[in-house]
């Protein structure tokens, strides 16, 4: 196990720059988890550490060692393909054991590895079965085998769980957070459902257009976000934003108005300097409305999503991109078409600059 | 509810069922097409085999007519002045190491070029398509002058390289297109399993190159094994001839013996039915491999 660098690194394909100048340090041991909509460059900058891409400018260590040029298998770095990548022709044993015979490991060291693995991933009943006869479940299983009994400093995951089905995909997530815990590994995963994100990783880096938006816990993604785009990304249903204006900074408090929300002023807690009349967003999260809070505003509820134990309620207003999400719970639940009184606290609101997108702290 | 399904099948049955009669009529005729096809394809066949039981005196009466019996003296001649197995041998020999040469340099020459997807590598694949576009006759001449001066002719080392360099542009081309729908997951995967370009080929392109090995290896054998021109022209020696120039030496200059012709065109296209008996199988699953995932 070790931990992984990332300095100032890029790639470029001719004159298109896809990945441009990403710092990033992933600790020993830490589930990292790379997400971001398509085409963000996640993908590429895990096949970039993997060696399968060159990396243009910048160096990447991996447990100290200078690995920016070298070979992939000499990297110590195992990979998890979302195609599973299995070699048809070999049975589960030998797909698991062909790197480390090509290595010139010996037989017995290789079948100690093998069967340890086969083990760890319940596959021991599977060992003389071509990958056809497999299932799906089964199939990312022997391609994480294939990856394990490598031993290497760090795991690779490229959207592993995309081809499975929901129930199978929850079921595979919980298995790769049990193995990363018995491992103790470095982990990195990449995949564009920040739901996966949110729930395995020790650390989320976001991705847009081939550069770091932010990088920390998923808590702090969560709750501190920098940026509009985190803000929206991190978290489903996404934040809520809303046109406001801020009305006045008075003694150390700022004031905004949300049209949106009523007429009433919002306070946000704010301690960088705004002017009147400066225009921002405001985030709110759909489960911050709740039935006690400070303010209140009323919304015209046009789609409800009743989930069971949770319902959604959907507002929609003319020329807004995004209808205003509301979290209900309890037995309190509207009917479509009716109008809905929500109560929020305005301390949960994050301000956003109206132009950059940063986050306003 | 009820009521209305009785009124259904009561209907149902006063009259002839037409979608069933005429479904039923046009399988009838698509199969009589087809069985007619078939027959006009195998009547050259069933007819050299009806040849070449009759005796000399039935094929003069009576030269489309079935045979009395089965005679196999015109079998027992045949093989005993044709030297059968001789020549069998050397076909086999010839088209089995233009097999291997073309099945090798063609997969091996295949993989760059399904994999490389530059200008080089489209030219090349170009020039190999000009190669399967020109006529054999053309190339004629200059391998024999070529393998004159070079000392091949009348070798088998001359006929099987020239056999396999005429059939190597058809290798490239089905090893191309097949490798080029190979994931190339495979090959990272392989790559992070400390492969170098020549084992990911050897442990991981070619096992998956069996089932259109098998067609290709089919399409071969009958260009080889049925080709006149090149043995004629390349091999003088008669201990070297292939087995179609042993049937030839029953066309004479002046006429034919048709009591030793046929049975040994039987004996000529025999060997190669059995092969494409035996790895028929094989062969069907490598000409449909890429049609469904």
């Amino acid at each position: 196990m070790a931990e992984l660098s990332l300095k100032q690194a890029v790639k470029k394909y001719g004159n298109v720059q896809v990945v441009h100048g990403v710092d990033l340090e992933v600790e020993d041991g830490d589930f990292c988890v790379f997400v971001g909509p398509s085409g963000c460059g996640k993908s590429t900058l895990l096949r970039m550490i993997a060696g399968l891409e060159e990396t243009s400018d910048g160096r990447m260590t991996i447990g100290g060692r200078d690995v920016t040029h070298m070979d992939p298998a000499k990297r110590g770095v195992s990979m998890v393909f979302q195609t599973y990548a299995l070699y048809p022709h070999m049975t589960v044993r030998e797909n698991m054991s062909f790197g480390l015979k090509i290595g010139k490991t010996p037989k017995a060291e290789i079948a100690k590895k093998v069967d340890e693995a086969a083990r760890i991933l319940k596959l021991t009943d599977y060992m003389d079965r071509k990958p056809k006869a497999l299932s799906g479940g089964q199939r990312q299983r022997v391609a994480i085998g294939r990856a394990i009994v490598r031993q290497p400093d760090v795991f690779l995951f490229d959207e592993p769980l995309s081809n499975l089905d929901a129930e199978l995909r929850v079921e595979m997530r919980v298995e790769i957070a049990k193995l990363h815990k018995q491992l103790g590994a470095t982990m990195i995963y990449v995949t564009h459902d920040q739901v996966e994100a949110m729930t395995m990783a020790d650390k989320i880096v976001v991705l847009r257009d081939g550069r770091i938006e932010q990088a920390g816990s998923p808590a702090k993604l969560y709750d501190d976000p920098d940026n509009l785009f985190v803000a929206g990304f991190i978290g489903s249903p996404r934040m809520n934003f809303f046109d406001a204006t801020v009305m006045s900074t008075d003694n150390g408090q700022t004031m905004v108005s949300v049209p949106r929300l009523g007429d009433a002023p919002l306070p946000v807690q704010v301690t960088q300097a705004l002017v009147r009349g400066q225009q921002v967003k405001v985030g709110l999260r759909p489960e911050h409305f709740a039935a006690d809070g400070a303010m209140q505003a009323s919304l015209d509820i046009d789609v409800i999503e009743n989930l069971g134990g949770v319902s959604y309620a959907y507002s929609s207003f003319e020329g807004e991109a995004h209808p205003v999400i509301v979290e209900l719970r309890g037995a309190a639940r509207p009917s479509k078409g009716g109008r809905l009184t929500v109560s929020f606290d305005p301390s949960a609101a994050l301000v956003f600059d109206d132009d950059s997108g940063v986050r306003i702290r | 509810m009820s009521l209305t399904e009785t009124q259904t099948t009561a209907r149902a049955h006063t009259g002839p069922d037409w979608d069933f009669i005429t479904r039923r009529a046009k399988s009838i005729l698509v199969h009589g097409i087809v069985l007619a096809l078939v027959g006009i394809m195998l009547l050259p066949l069933i007819y050299m085999v009806m040849m070449s039981f009759k005796t000399s005196t039935e094929i003069a009466q009576d030269p489309l007519g079935l045979p009395d019996s089965l005679y196999w003296g015109n079998y027992m001649a045949a093989l005993s002045s044709m030297g059968y197995v001789r020549s069998v041998l050397n076909s086999l020999g010839i088209t089995l190491s233009v097999i291997v040469v073309v099945v090798f340099a063609g997969a091996m020459a295949a993989y760059p070029l399904a994999r490389l997807q530059n200008r080089t590598s489209r030219v090349i694949v170009m020039i190999m398509a000009l190669g399967l576009a020109t006529p054999n006759f053309v190339t004629i001449t200059p391998i024999y002058v070529i393998f004159r001066d070079i000392g091949l002719l009348d070798s088998y080392l001359g006929i099987v390289l020239a056999f396999a360099a005429l059939k190597l542009p058809l290798a490239v081309f089905f090893y191309t297109s097949f490798i080029a729908a190979i994931p190339m997951e495979l090959e990272e995967a392989a790559r992070l399993d400390n492969c170098n370009n020549w084992q990911i080929f050897w442990h991981v392109i070619r096992p998956l190159l069996a089932p259109v090995t098998a067609t290709l290896s089919l399409f071969v054998m009958i260009m080889v094994w049925n080709d006149f021109i090149y043995p004629l022209l390349l091999l003088t020696d008669k201990d070297k001839l292939t087995v179609m120039i042993a049937v030839y030496k029953f066309v004479g200059n002046t006429g034919i013996d048709p009591t030793k012709l046929f049975p040994a065109a039987v004996l000529g296209s025999l060997p190669l039915l059995l092969m494409f008996a035996v790895f028929q199988r094989k062969i069907m699953a490598g000409a449909t491999a890429g049609a469904v995932k």
